[in-house]
């Protein structure tokens, strides 16, 4: 059977209409081909011990890596270990096989980093725990609204898995769905369908304020 | 089919939100409030110095003085830029691919050769086995692929380092591995079942009869054996039996009774009646999150259990649109893709997708 790159089950040979809702994945490829083709320019620039063309892949990608890490690990140690990764990733580079394959590589390297880091940390058992209480008694949450904007994070992070990612990526670090498909490797679908779902969540655990602006209607 | 298709646009209709999706249609001031609250916590380092700087920096310093010895700066010249690579490669040329072992603890041992030490380090070779008795524990590492903590009473076999695929077998014993390789390059062989990594850290036992056991700490592990196939998300487990393959996941905070009604079920020689039994034990028991036993019990019960079980499910986590209550009890797999998507473990297509790349090379698991 043919290689092909893993794509959300679009239904499209059904008739579903995905193309048109924007969960079919080639438009949003299509969409970022230039800026898929720069990137893999730059990696394989930076293979070759271009140390400026990694700098460039660092400044599209660093957003990307704090999203993910920030999904996982405190608040206070993310920075470190958003240059942490990119010092891996540039020690390793060499060992990766498909140019285009950078974000997803990046971001497989920035999860296990966060999970090395709660392995040295802390007990398991702890972890979620630990993830809370650092960040909520964090001394920049001096004021009201940084006291909400910690709870907010706090509740994002306490969603499932799938869902923390795009969230983040998309209210903390300001992308759309369709970079955080491109920069991660994900699917289109795939992040369209955590960020419709991680939001559904997200209304109801920040509450009736949160859900009577609500424009989404919950699932029968 | 028109009724499918009819549900499946009001669904693709209510997550049309635009604004969440890409910052275009209707602003949604909900999403605009959270925009704004949130957006202190950014990313906003400027680019570190990556070794490139600290590298023009040692330059400078020495360039001075160099000047005044033009030959004895050549010749330093050269030996710094040999000494510079070869720093930064960290490795010989033309190793043959494998892991690094260390010793932990103990005195494992790379076929013949024993590693101990505080220095203790070897090499596990593609064909070598690595062996800790009761009291050795050990690590392996390889820099591309991840790293392997190795329990005592441990035998592993390195069978493949291929660009591909990287693969090892365990004959028994306990590691803990944490990956970094691209999902699906890293697969493990047990005697009863293959486990592949899918971005993630998992523990794997085996024990003596060959049954093993994955319990996933982070991301996701496909246990697979012939057409039987488990997928264990971080907090689950899965056990394995020889000439069964992988048993139905579990997470691990489920009670005891619902996962000895599960084992029952899966692993043995029960009754029809006893059966039934312990699958009723298991649905009654089912919470929200046991979507995840419930979704892989859908393709192991008798046919006229499984509409049982769609109800049960479809209470847990109802079906998204395009997925008919007739698809899923005729087991239609793109029907039982989607509604694992929706579960919120993770995207199956990768899955899928991996599956197909290395399920040309046959797995050694075959039930010895």
């Amino acid at each position: 059977m043919d290689k092909e790159l893993p794509r959300m089950n679009s239904g499209s040979e059904h008739g579903f209409g995905l193309l048109a809702a924007g969960l079919e994945g080639q438009p949003v490829r299509e969409q970022f081909a230039p800026d898929l083709f720069e990137d893999t320019t730059l990696v394989s620039a930076a293979r070759d011990g271009d140390r400026a063309a990694f700098g460039r892949l660092y400044d599209r990608y660093a957003r990307m890596v704090h999203g993910v890490l920030l999904a996982k690990v405190p608040l206070g140690e993310v920075d470190d270990l958003v240059q942490d990764v990119f010092v891996l990733a540039l020690r390793r580079l060499s060992t990766l096989r498909e140019v285009g394959s950078f974000g997803a590589w990046l971001a497989a390297i920035a999860r296990n980093l966060a999970m090395d880091y709660h392995r040295r940390a802390a007990p398991e058992d702890q972890l979620t725990a630990d993830l809370s209480e650092n960040d909520t008694e964090h001394p920049m949450f001096n004021d009201e609204h940084e006291g909400a904007a910690a709870a907010i994070l706090e509740a994002i992070r306490s969603l499932p898995e799938a869902y923390r990612e795009p969230l983040i990526l998309r209210l903390v670090e300001g992308m759309t769905g369709p970079e955080i498909a491109t920069r991660t490797g994900l699917t289109p679908g795939s992040v369209r369908v955590n960020l419709h779902r991680g939001m559904q969540q997200l209304r109801e655990r920040l509450g009736p304020s949160s859900n009577s602006s609500n424009p989404e209607q919950k699932r029968p | 089919m028109e009724a499918g298709n009819n549900e499946t646009k009001k669904e693709l209709q209510a997550m049309g939100n635009e604004y969440l999706w890409d910052g275009s249609g209707e602003p949604d001031p909900e999403i605009q409030r959270l925009e704004a609250l949130l957006g202190r916590f950014q990313y906003n380092r400027p680019r570190p110095a990556f070794p490139e700087i600290v590298l023009a920096k040692r330059w400078r310093f020495f360039l001075p003085h160099m000047q005044l010895f033009p030959a004895l700066a050549a010749v330093a010249a050269v030996a710094a830029v040999g000494v510079v690579v070869f720093l930064m490669n960290g490795r010989k040329p033309n190793r043959p691919p494998g892991w690094d072992v260390s010793a932990v603890e103990g005195t494992p041992r790379v076929g013949r050769k024993a590693i101990s030490g505080k220095e203790g380090s070897g090499r596990l070779g593609v064909g070598q086995t690595l062996e800790t008795d009761l009291q050795a524990r050990a690590r392996l590492r390889a820099d591309e692929i991840g790293q392997i903590e190795v329990e005592p009473g441990t035998r592993l076999r390195l069978l493949n380092m291929g660009s591909e695929l990287k693969r090892i077998a365990l004959d028994r014993g306990t590691i803990h591995t944490f990956i970094w390789a691209p999902p699906g390059q890293f697969v493990v062989d047990t005697p009863s079942a293959v486990a592949v990594d899918l971005g993630c850290a998992y523990t794997l036992q085996v024990d003596d009869t060959g049954a093993g056991l994955v319990r996933t700490s982070l991301g996701w592990v496909g246990f697979k054996l012939k057409g039987r196939e488990s997928f264990i998300p971080a907090g689950a487990a899965c056990v394995t039996r020889p000439r069964v393959g992988p048993g139905t996941p579990y997470f691990e905070d489920a009670s005891s009774e619902y996962r000895s009604a599960l084992m029952r079920f899966d692993f043995e020689d029960s009754t029809p009646e006893q059966r039934s039994k312990d699958l009723a034990i298991v649905l009654a028991r089912a919470r929200q999150r046991d979507a995840l036993t419930l979704w892989h019990l859908l393709a192991r019960v008798d046919e006229p259990q499984r509409a049982t079980v769609y109800g049960h499910l479809e209470k847990l986590d109802p079906p998204p649109s395009g997925v008919t209550r007739e698809g899923v009890l005729s087991l239609d797999q793109h029907m039982l893709d989607l509604w694992w998507n929706e579960l919120g473990f993770d995207d199956i297509s990768v899955w899928r997708y991996w599956e197909r790349s290395w399920s040309g090379a046959a797995p050694q698991a075959n039930g010895k």
